[in-house]
C-alpha cells in the first residue's frame, strides 16, 4: 500500500515550512506519494485580498515557478526517497460565513486556476488539465473557524464535478462522506511540523499519477490510517 | 553575605571543573580523525561486522541516518534493523532503505520480544541472534555517521585488550526550541563529561548511541540476555566490559545525533529520565552535576539572598563565561548551531538545574505508557502501584489524564 499525504501546505502560502524541508520532512518519514498543495485564494473580498497582500497564496504571477520548483523538488524526491511528489492547489474560497466558503484540491494541476472563477469554470478548467478534483475538509470541524461547508450544502449541485472527499481532515473526521458513499481520502492539512502525525490515504495501486488518480477517482484498494509516531 | 560568597566559591570552582571538561573535548578533537584528517593514521583493520539498530518509531531524519550505514568505505558488513511489529512508522523507512541498495546486505527482523523491560534490548534481541559476524555494532536510529564512521571505529579493536568502542556525539539540527536545547546540551556537559571522565578519571562512560565490541566478550559478561532489566544497558555493559579486563576505547571520531523538531517536552522527558539513571547509578556523586552548573548555582544567590548589583553581576558574568566555553566547544566539535543560540545556553542550564531535583522526590519512569520502578544500577522492576510513591504517581498521572481531555475538549 502506498502511504500518501494529498494535502500539503509550504511557505509559498501559509505554511511554516519551507517546500523543501517540507519535502526532506516526509522523505524521512517513509512516504511513498504526496502533494504540495499551496492555497489559491480568491481576491474578491477583503478576507482574499488581504490573504493575497500578506503573500499567503500562490498567485498567476508566481505559479509557475511554484510549479516549477515543486517539479524539481519532486525530482530530488523520487531519486532520494522514491517519494512522488504531485503538484498542486488548493483552491480557496474564503468567505465571512462558513457556508459561503469552500476549499478545493486540484491535483496534479498544469495552469493556473484562479480561485475568484465560478464553481462550475473551475471544475470545467481543472478536468481539462486532467486534474483530480477533492472537496476539502467538508463538514464540520473541531476547529469552527475553520469551517468550509459551501460544497457540502450544495452536494446535489456539485457532487458529480468531485473526484473524491476528504472523509478525514488532521484530526477531524467526516462520517457524514462514508453515510453518502463519495470516493474518499484523508490528509494532514500539513501546515506545522507536528501536522504530520494526522490521517493520511493508503492506496493499493502503482507510483504513478494516473494510475493514483484512477485509484482515488475508483474508490478501490483506498484506506485511511491515523499516522502517529 | 556569607550565602553569597558561599555559592561564589562553589560556582568558581564549577567553572574550574568546567575549564578542565573543555581541556579534555580539545584533546579529544585534537586527533579527530573527522576533524583533523588524521583517519589515514590509523592502523588498517577491518574486520567483518554486523551494525545492529534495533528501530522504534520515527527519528527526526531517519531515512538519512540509516542511509548513513548504507554508504560506509567499509569492505564487509551487515545490517540488521530490528523492529517489534510491522505496523511500526519505522518500518516502512526500513523497507525503502533495502530497496534502495539491493546490493548492501540488509535484513529486517520483525519480532516481538518481550524478554525483559528494556524495550531497546527487547528489540535487539532477536538481530543479535541472527548476527553473521564476531563483532557487533550497536548503533541507535537517531544516528548519523559519514563514510569512514566503521573504518575509524574498528582500528582501535586492533589492540590487544580492548573490548568496546564508543564514539563521541555531537547534537545537529535544532529547528524548535527543544532541538536547539538538546544539543546544545549534547555539545557542551554531555560530550564535555564523558571526555572529562574517559580523560582525566579513567572512567568508562559509555553512551549506547555507538557501541563496538566482540560476542565473544559480550557473551562473557552475560550477552545481552544480562541487561534485559536494566534502564541504563549501554553504561553497564561498557562498567562490566572494564571489571573484567576490558579496555573501555572512547574513539575521537563524532557521530551525529540529529534532533530537528524536538519539543520541550521532549526534552525535559529525556533529562529527566537521564537525571533518573545516573541518580541510580552515581549516588552521592550525581550532586556533582548541580555544584557544576555554574549558571543554576550563581544565580541561587539572587533568590536566596538578594537581586543586587553584586549577585544579578555575578550572575552575569557567569552566563558569559558559560556561553562562551559552550560556543567554544561546540567550534571544537564542529557544531552546526547558529552562534547566536549560544545566548540561551543559560536558560538551558537553568532549566537543567530544576531538573535536577526531580531524580530525588521520584524514582519511576513512564515507557511505552507503562510506568517502572528503577532501582540501583538503573535495573528497572515493574511498578504495581502499591508502594509509598503510588500517591504521586496516581496524581502525576491524574494531571497529565486532566491535561489530555482539556487538549481534547480544546480541540
Amino acid at each position: 500500500m502506498l502511504l500518501c499525504d494529498f494535502h500539503i501546505h509550504t511557505k509559498y502560502s501559509d505554511g511554516s515550512v519551507e517546500l523543501r524541508r517540507t519535502v526532506d520532512l516526509y522523505g524521512q518519514a517513509g512516504f511513498d506519494v504526496i502533494a504540495i498543495t499551496d492555497h489559491v485564494v480568491n481576491g474578491d473580498n477583503t478576507i482574499g485580498r488581504l490573504a493575497r497582500r500578506f503573500r499567503f497564496s500562490v498567485r498567476e504571477d508566481n505559479f509557475d515557478e511554484y510549479i516549477s520548483r515543486v517539479r524539481e523538488e519532486g525530482e530530488r524526491a523520487m531519486h532520494k526517497y522514491g517519494m512522488l511528489v504531485v503538484p498542486g492547489v488548493e483552491i480557496s474560497k474564503n468567505h465571512l460565513s462558513s457556508d459561503k466558503s469552500a476549499h478545493i484540491l486540484l491535483l496534479d494541476i498544469k495552469e493556473f486556476i484562479p480561485a475568484s472563477w465560478t464553481y462550475e469554470k473551475i471544475f470545467l478548467a481543472a478536468k481539462e488539465q486532467g486534474a483530480l478534483i477533492v472537496a476539502c475538509h467538508p463538514h464540520q470541524m473541531s476547529d469552527m473557524s475553520r469551517n468550509t461547508l459551501f460544497l457540502w450544502n450544495n452536494r446535489d449541485k456539485y457532487a458529480r464535478h468531485i473526484d473524491a472527499w476528504e472523509i478525514a481532515n488532521r484530526d477531524d473526521v467526516f462520517n457524514v462522506i462514508s453515510l453518502k458513499k463519495y470516493p474518499y481520502i484523508a490528509n494532514s492539512d500539513f501546515h506545522k511540523t507536528r501536522h504530520l502525525y494526522s490521517w493520511k490515504t493508503l492506496l493499493n495501486c502503482e507510483k504513478d499519477i494516473d494510475s493514483i488518480k484512477q485509484c482515488i477517482r475508483h474508490n478501490k484498494g483506498v484506506a485511511i490510517t491515523l499516522f502517529r509516531n | 553575605m556569607e550565602i553569597f560568597w558561599i555559592f561564589a566559591v562553589i560556582t568558581i570552582l564549577g567553572l574550574a571543573g568546567y575549564g578542565l571538561q573543555i581541556l579534555a573535548v580539545c584533546s579529544y578533537t585534537s586527533t579527530s580523525p573527522l576533524n583533523s584528517g588524521e583517519g589515514n593514521a590509523l592502523p588498517r583493520f577491518f574486520p567483518t561486522i554486523s551494525i545492529l539498530k534495533p528501530l522504534k518509531g520515527l527519528d527526526d531524519n531517519l531515512f538519512d541516518n540509516l542511509e548513513s550505514f548504507c554508504n560506509q568505505e567499509y569492505p564487509e558488513y551487515e545490517i540488521i534493523f530490528p523492529l517489534q511489529d510491522h505496523n511500526d512508522q519505522a518500518y516502512k523507512v526500513a523497507r525503502k532503505i533495502k530497496e534502495k541498495y539491493p546490493d548492501k546486505d540488509i535484513s529486517i527482523v520483525v519480532e516481538r520480544c518481550d524478554e525483559g523491560l528494556n524495550p531497546k534490548v527487547n528489540n535487539l534481541i532477536p538481530a543479535y541472534k541472527i548476527a553473521k559476524y564476531q563483532h557487533i555494532l550497536i548503533s541507535d536510529s537517531n544516528v548519523m555517521v559519514d563514510r569512514n564512521y566503521l573504518r575509524d571505529i574498528a582500528a582501535p579493536m586492533s589492540a590487544p585488550g580492548v573490548g568496546l568502542v564508543s564514539n563521541l556525539i555531537r547534537g545537529t539540527g535544532g529547528r524548535s526550541i527543544g532541538s536547539v536545547f538538546e544539543n546544545l546540551h549534547m555539545n557542551s556537559f554531555v560530550i564535555s563529561s564523558v571526555c572529562f571522565l574517559d580523560k582525566f578519571l579513567k572512567m568508562p562512560c559509555v553512551v549506547g548511541k555507538s557501541m563496538l565490541m566482540r560476542q565473544d566478550d559480550l557473551e562473557a559478561i552475560g550477552g545481552l540476555k544480562a541487561f534485559k532489566d536494566v534502564l541504563a544497558e549501554d553504561y553497564m555493559i561498557g562498567k562490566l566490559m572494564h571489571e573484567h579486563g576490558k579496555k573501555v576505547v572512547l574513539s575521537s571520531h563524532i557521530i551525529e545525533n540529529v534532533n530537528h523538531y524536538w519539543g520541550l517536552r521532549k526534552f525535559i522527558n529525556r533529562h529527566t529520565r537521564w537525571g533518573k539513571l545516573r541518580w541510580k547509578i552515581g549516588g552521592l556523586k550525581y550532586l556533582s552535576e548541580l555544584l557544576g552548573n555554574a549558571v543554576f548555582m550563581s544565580s541561587l544567590p539572587i533568590v536566596l539572598w538578594e537581586p543586587s548589583k553584586l549577585t544579578v553581576s555575578f550572575a552575569l558574568l557567569v552566563c558569559l563565561l558559560k556561553i562562551s566555553g559552550d560556543y567554544y566547544v561546540g567550534r571544537r566539535v564542529a557544531s552546526d548551531l547558529n552562534p547566536f543560540l549560544y545566548f540561551l545556553a543559560p536558560v538551558k542550564d537553568l532549566m537543567i538545574g530544576l531538573m535536577w531535583f526531580v531524580p530525588l522526590m521520584s524514582n519511576t519512569v513512564v515507557w511505552r505508557g507503562n510506568r517502572y520502578l528503577i532501582g540501583k544500577d538503573s535495573v528497572l522492576s515493574p511498578y504495581h502501584g502499591d508502594s509509598l510513591c503510588a500517591w504521586r504517581c496516581k496524581v502525576a498521572d491524574a494531571i497529565k489524564t486532566r491535561n489530555g481531555v482539556r487538549q481534547y475538549q480544546h480541540l
